[in-house]
């Protein structure tokens, strides 16, 4: 943060020191991280002769594209249009973390702000509900699903997803600490609706939060396979059409490769791009000028 | 137009109205996805489960399978104590580990972005998926297991030090024992614990994005060095998020499916000692994190500063 004061005056003074020491720490931690992921990578390009290699090399030594081209020859001869399965993942990914984001913020900013009668126990709802791990909730969630009748639809996943509580709990806790309430006192006395103050100040203000909060809520649904609701063949999604692709045992294991390599790419993609949107957003938060 | 609103209705009204309309699509959501299953699980550790052809049938039991998850069973109270320990030895590792590296990852570099990837990379690799693949893949497989000997023939793996050396310097420290002990565990746990911060450290991190430039401005114009402005500033408007950050630990630590008393609860479910006593078994889970996260999150929420 000195660092952004830089920008505008002269780079503040700090010891080569201090720039060694953070450097050997990040890169200590990232080692541990960024193994895998060049294991992953370099894994996606070997031929299968050194995949079996043991012990297993961390660098490919004849990369191919085989692996790659084996996928998309599996793709062609599957029995539902391979861009179907896309397709799903796309609607499920797009729908679902837009309504949590939506629900969740304009909840977290009435809970937050105003107070209404109940919001306390709304709230510790909101915690206690986070402690339950999915496994607890699974036959109940079937019921209800079945009882409205969103068996075998997109629907039974996209929309129980617009009440995921940790995007709430996590808004509101920012606007908790973040927005200035003389702020939004001023947004009132200049006549602003909720609805304004919440989408023109609030909003603006915590934008690293609900990237933050799109971030986690993509990762978690692109890698719903819809198991336990979606049984028609062309509904399901795409993580699941590439899991199925990797039974296939010992001969593909080059095309299993090539599918993790996918499957982990592009939540990395969407992470970059969320993380380049949030460092251009601040410097102009709203108070002072 | 607002004007006519206000004449109608009184302030406080109108706040109440726009609030129950606010949250109601998430309210309703919430009540059908979460509360409602709530308290059917309570129903269900309540009763015996018995699945036929027709769908299930409750029978009523009482607190049959509190008592027996508690005093019958062999394992869940062993299990129960021993992941609470862990937890507490865990969570303020996790915790102090994601502030400075968020800290860190927030000051400009040069390859930021793709350290920050690298440390959210552990968030993406635990999708099940991915997780999946990779025990299918034979060799790591093959891989685990020669590890897996070669630790049983060492005894600890995975650090740095070996386990007597840093002990043998810690001791020569004059350390308090205890102290050796959970910092000697904490660095074994190492990987795990850069593992399971990432989603902290993101946290961590859009609060340092949120705070305004202009705090630090106006500090240094009043001639706060680095080091003040850290624990004047960066500090105090990151506390409410520590809160959350602890919730998020504590509550990511005891729910991970990897956690062994989940595994243990879920091999229960179907099979095992029966739903209904998996189901108590995971209500008596619930009290339990829950008392703990009042008791936590109660102690820190006073020192925490919120912006007035």
């Amino acid at each position: 943060m000195s660092s952004r004061l830089g920008i505008r005056k002269r780079r503040l003074a700090r010891s080569t020191g201090g720039d060694v020491v953070i450097m050997l720490f990040l890169l200590i931690g990232a080692l541990f991280m960024v193994i895998p992921m060049i294991l992953v990578i370099s894994n996606a390009f070997k031929p299968l002769s050194e995949l079996f290699l043991f012990p297993p090399r961390l660098i490919v030594r004849n990369p191919t594209l085989k692996n790659f081209h084996d996928l998309m020859v599996m793709m062609a001869q599957s029995w539902v249009p391979f861009g179907r399965y896309l397709l799903n993942s796309l609607v499920i990914v797009t729908f679902g973390t837009l309504g949590n984001v939506l629900f969740g913020s304009l909840a977290a900013y009435i809970v937050s702000i105003r107070k209404f009668p109940g919001s306390r126990i709304f709230m510790s709802m909101v915690v206690f509900s986070l402690m339950f791990s999915a496994e607890v909730t699974r036959i109940p969630n079937y019921v209800t699903i079945a009882f409205l009748g969103w068996i075998d639809s997109l629907k039974a996943i996209i929309i129980p997803r617009w009440s995921a509580p940790l995007g709430l709990y996590l808004v509101s806790r920012f606007i908790d600490g973040m927005i200035n309430r003389s702020l939004i006192e001023a947004a009132e006395i200049d006549g602003a609706s909720d609805l304004r103050i919440y989408w023109q100040i609030v909003m603006p203000n915590i934008k690293p939060a609900w990237l933050t909060m799109i971030i986690l809520s993509f990762q978690e649904l692109w890698r719903t396979q819809g198991g336990h609701y979606i049984y028609s063949e062309q509904l399901k999604t795409l993580p699941y059409a590439l899991s199925q692709i990797t039974q296939g045992g010992v001969a593909r294991q080059g095309v299993q490769h090539a599918v993790t390599l996918i499957m982990m790419i592009i939540p990395i993609i969407v992470f970059v791009i969320n993380q380049s949107k949030i460092v251009d957003t601040m410097g102009h938060s709203g108070m002072a000028n | 137009m607002k004007a006519k609103r206000g004449s109608r209705f009184s302030l406080r009204t109108r706040e109440a109205i726009n609030g129950h309309l606010f949250t109601l699509p998430f309210v309703i959501g919430f009540i059908a996805m979460f509360l409602y299953p709530f308290i059917q699980s309570i129903m269900f550790s309540l009763s015996e489960l018995e699945i036929s052809t027709e769908g299930y049938k409750l029978i009523w039991v009482g607190l049959d399978n509190y008592y027996n998850a508690l005093f019958v069973n062999a394992e869940y109270p062993r299990l129960l104590a021993e992941t609470a320990l862990q937890m507490l030895r865990d969570v303020p590792l996790i915790l102090v580990f994601s502030f400075f590296a968020a800290i860190l990852l927030n000051q400009r570099f040069k390859g930021r972005l793709f350290a920050r990837v690298v440390f959210f990379l552990p968030v993406i690799l635990a999708a099940d998926i991915i997780m999946r693949m990779e025990s299918a893949d034979y060799i790591s497989a093959f891989l685990d297991a020669s590890l897996a000997e070669e630790a049983a023939v060492q005894g600890t793996l995975g650090t740095i030090f070996s386990r007597g050396q840093l002990v043998s310097v810690l001791m020569y420290m004059k350390l308090p024992q205890q102290l050796v002990t959970y910092i000697v565990s904490g660095s074994e746990q190492i990987a795990t614990i850069i593992r399971s911060s990432g989603v902290q450290i993101l946290i961590f991190l859009a609060g340092l994005q949120s705070i305004s430039p202009s705090l630090f401005e106006v500090a240094k114009i009043e001639g706060a060095t680095g080091w003040e402005c850290f624990w004047m500033i960066t500090f105090p408007m990151l506390s409410p998020l520590i809160v959350t950050n602890i919730v998020y630990s504590i509550i990511d630590f005891f729910t991970i499916p990897s956690n062994p008393l989940v595994d243990f609860i879920k091999s229960n479910m179907f099979g095992g000692a029966g739903y209904g006593v998996a189901m108590a078994m995971s209500w008596l889970y619930f009290v339990f994190i829950a008392l703990f996260l009042l008791l936590t999150a109660g102690l820190i929420s006073r020192k925490v500063v919120y912006m007035e």
